[in-house]
């Protein structure tokens, strides 16, 4: 269970940046159900992540990792606590917290780099350099000879590579990702991972990525933030302390199995290994 | 022969089988041409008519067009309304329901003492048969939208009014075309009933004259027109859904 000289206790990894960029207090979701019972989704969270982070959320389907990106998403109020980013509860448009699906959301009626520049059509008319932008975010992710092809010609790799590009355009500070490469073969997968690290090392994003594979929180993550399930809850915040930046020899490294099978541990208990 | 030229050729020679067939018993039973013209006899009867025919056929094709734009104009907009938001959904729906439910044609005669006997009867006689569907399909592309879109333009922080712009119009638009498929053909009955009731030209009128004076293969040439004049105007919306919107044709919408 979280509590909260566990959570003071947990440092980042991260040294001088010190800055918290977002921070959920006690924050938790209940959902009411049709017949009137109500459902907690999340429960008493509390994390803080320092400006420049990637923090995973990793549990058990159903443990509410979801709803925690979607209040800091905007898209689910916080029925209890608060939350703040940057400081401040308002935010509007991807210049501050940009989101990363699952699946690639492209709009399939709109060209490659007309989709990259869609979160500036939300808010206003795009110009020229939004369009030079775009373009050079096609680039970043390896894709700058598609920005004229419709979405539909691209593989689904390539399609989460331009979701990416997507989130970058208005460059938000913070970056939510919802099981990004969960539906990606695992080639695709290990790629995606290292170029999004290479992203991150340039640009210096704050990540909150949601995932199920454990061995991409610990690849990926400055600190992994475990929860249980029912009601969902912070089990346990562990810092990954495996040195940047990472590769795909990372998973070489004598601590990852060290990490990985703690966070295991966490999800189905300590006795869960000596099954396998 | 190839599979392509099959597709063409096929239906040619069925066709033509068909009338033959129409052809030869209308010939060989003496069938009265009162009863059931043969094609020659409809041909014939076309023919008579020559000009007037394609004059008629104008006004009748102008006032289906005019009826149909009307019927875009207030369909698609109406589906909009009535599916973005659960109150006018809830508050509108029903009644437009219930509108629909009228037979129009029991009221063309009806309307056409209120509106006088003119054109602008016609045409609203054309809208009303002819934008139900339009709307409806509007209404159910807009709630089709999936979440994750929402979701993206939501925390890209689109108004409204932007939301709609830019994602759910946009996502509709298959189902807009298939609503003006049907409205389309329904634009056509709508305005030979228009024509029936209220008239002095367009092919309804010469349809109900010609059967007045007992020239049925002339009316029956009329109805071949008319379904021409359908034919056409439902192969021009596909042609033009190919033309401007080819990424709706795919079948795997939001992915």
């Amino acid at each position: 269970m979280a509590t909260v000289s566990q959570l003071k206790s947990a440092r980042p990894s991260h040294s001088g940046k010190t800055q918290t960029l977002i921070e959920l207090a006690h924050a938790g979701v209940t959902f009411q159900s049709r017949t009137g019972d109500a459902l907690v989704a999340v429960e008493d969270f509390n994390l803080r992540i320092q400006d420049g982070e990637i923090v995973s959320l990793v549990g058990p389907s159903g443990c509410g990792k979801s709803t925690v990106l979607r209040m800091l998403a905007g898209l689910q109020q916080p029925t209890t606590g608060d939350i703040w980013i940057g400081g401040g509860r308002q935010r509007r448009g991807f210049s501050e917290v940009a989101i990363v699906f699952q699946r690639p959301t492209l709009l399939p009626w709109l060209s490659v780099l007309k989709n990259v520049l869609y979160p500036v059509r939300a808010l206003r008319r795009t110009t020229a350099a939004d369009r030079s932008r775009a373009q050079e975010l096609l680039e970043v992710v390896g894709l700058g000879d598609m920005g004229a092809r419709m979405p539909h010609e691209l593989s689904g790799g390539m399609q989460q590579r331009a979701s990416i590009a997507r989130s970058l355009i208005l460059d938000p500070k913070i970056l939510l990702m919802d099981e990004p490469f969960g539906a990606l073969d695992a080639l695709t997968r290990e790629d995606l991972q290292l170029d999004l690290l290479d992203i991150h090392a340039s640009t210096g994003k704050t990540i909150l990525l949601v995932t199920h594979s454990i061995n991409e929180a610990v690849l990926l993550s400055d600190r992994v933030a475990v929860m249980s399930t029912r009601p969902g809850r912070l089990q346990e915040l562990i810092s990954i302390d495996i040195p940047t930046p990472r590769s795909h020899e990372t998973p070489a490294h004598p601590a990852f199995h060290h990490y990985a099978g703690r966070i295991r541990d966490d999800i189905f208990g300590p006795n869960a290994r000596s099954r396998a | 022969m190839s599979p392509s030229a099959r597709k063409i050729v096929l239906p040619i020679l069925a066709f033509a089988l068909f009338l033959g067939l129409w052809e030869a018993i209308s010939v060989s039973l003496d069938i009265p041409v009162y009863l059931l013209p043969s094609p020659s006899a409809i041909w014939a009867g076309g023919a008579k008519l020559g000009m007037t025919l394609l004059t008629n056929t104008a006004v009748t094709l102008k006032t289906i067009l005019l009826g149909f734009a009307l019927s875009c104009a207030v369909g698609i907009p109406l589906g909009v309304l009535v599916s973005v938001n659960r109150l006018t959904s809830e508050a509108i729906y029903p009644l437009i329901v219930f509108l629909n439910a009228i037979p129009i044609i029991s009221i063309a005669p009806i309307l056409v003492v209120i509106f006088g006997t003119d054109e602008t009867t016609r045409l609203i006689i054309v809208t009303l048969t002819a934008f139900f569907p339009i709307m409806v399909a509007t209404a159910t592309g807009i709630m089709d939208t999936p979440h994750e879109m929402l979701d993206l333009s939501r925390v890209a922080g689109a108004a409204p009014v932007t939301e709609i712009l830019t994602i759910r119009l946009p996502h509709a638009v298959p189902f807009i075309f298939g609503g003006l498929r049907i409205g389309v053909t329904v634009a056509v009955i709508g305005a030979v009933v228009a024509e029936f009731v209220n008239a002095n030209r367009g092919l309804g009128f010469l349809v109900t004259s010609s059967t007045a004076q007992f020239a049925i293969p002339t009316a029956m040439a009329c109805v071949v027109m008319l379904a021409v004049v359908s034919v056409i105007l439902y192969e021009s919306v596909n042609w033009i859904h190919r033309l401007l919107f080819s990424w709706s044709l795919r079948n795997d919408p939001g992915k």
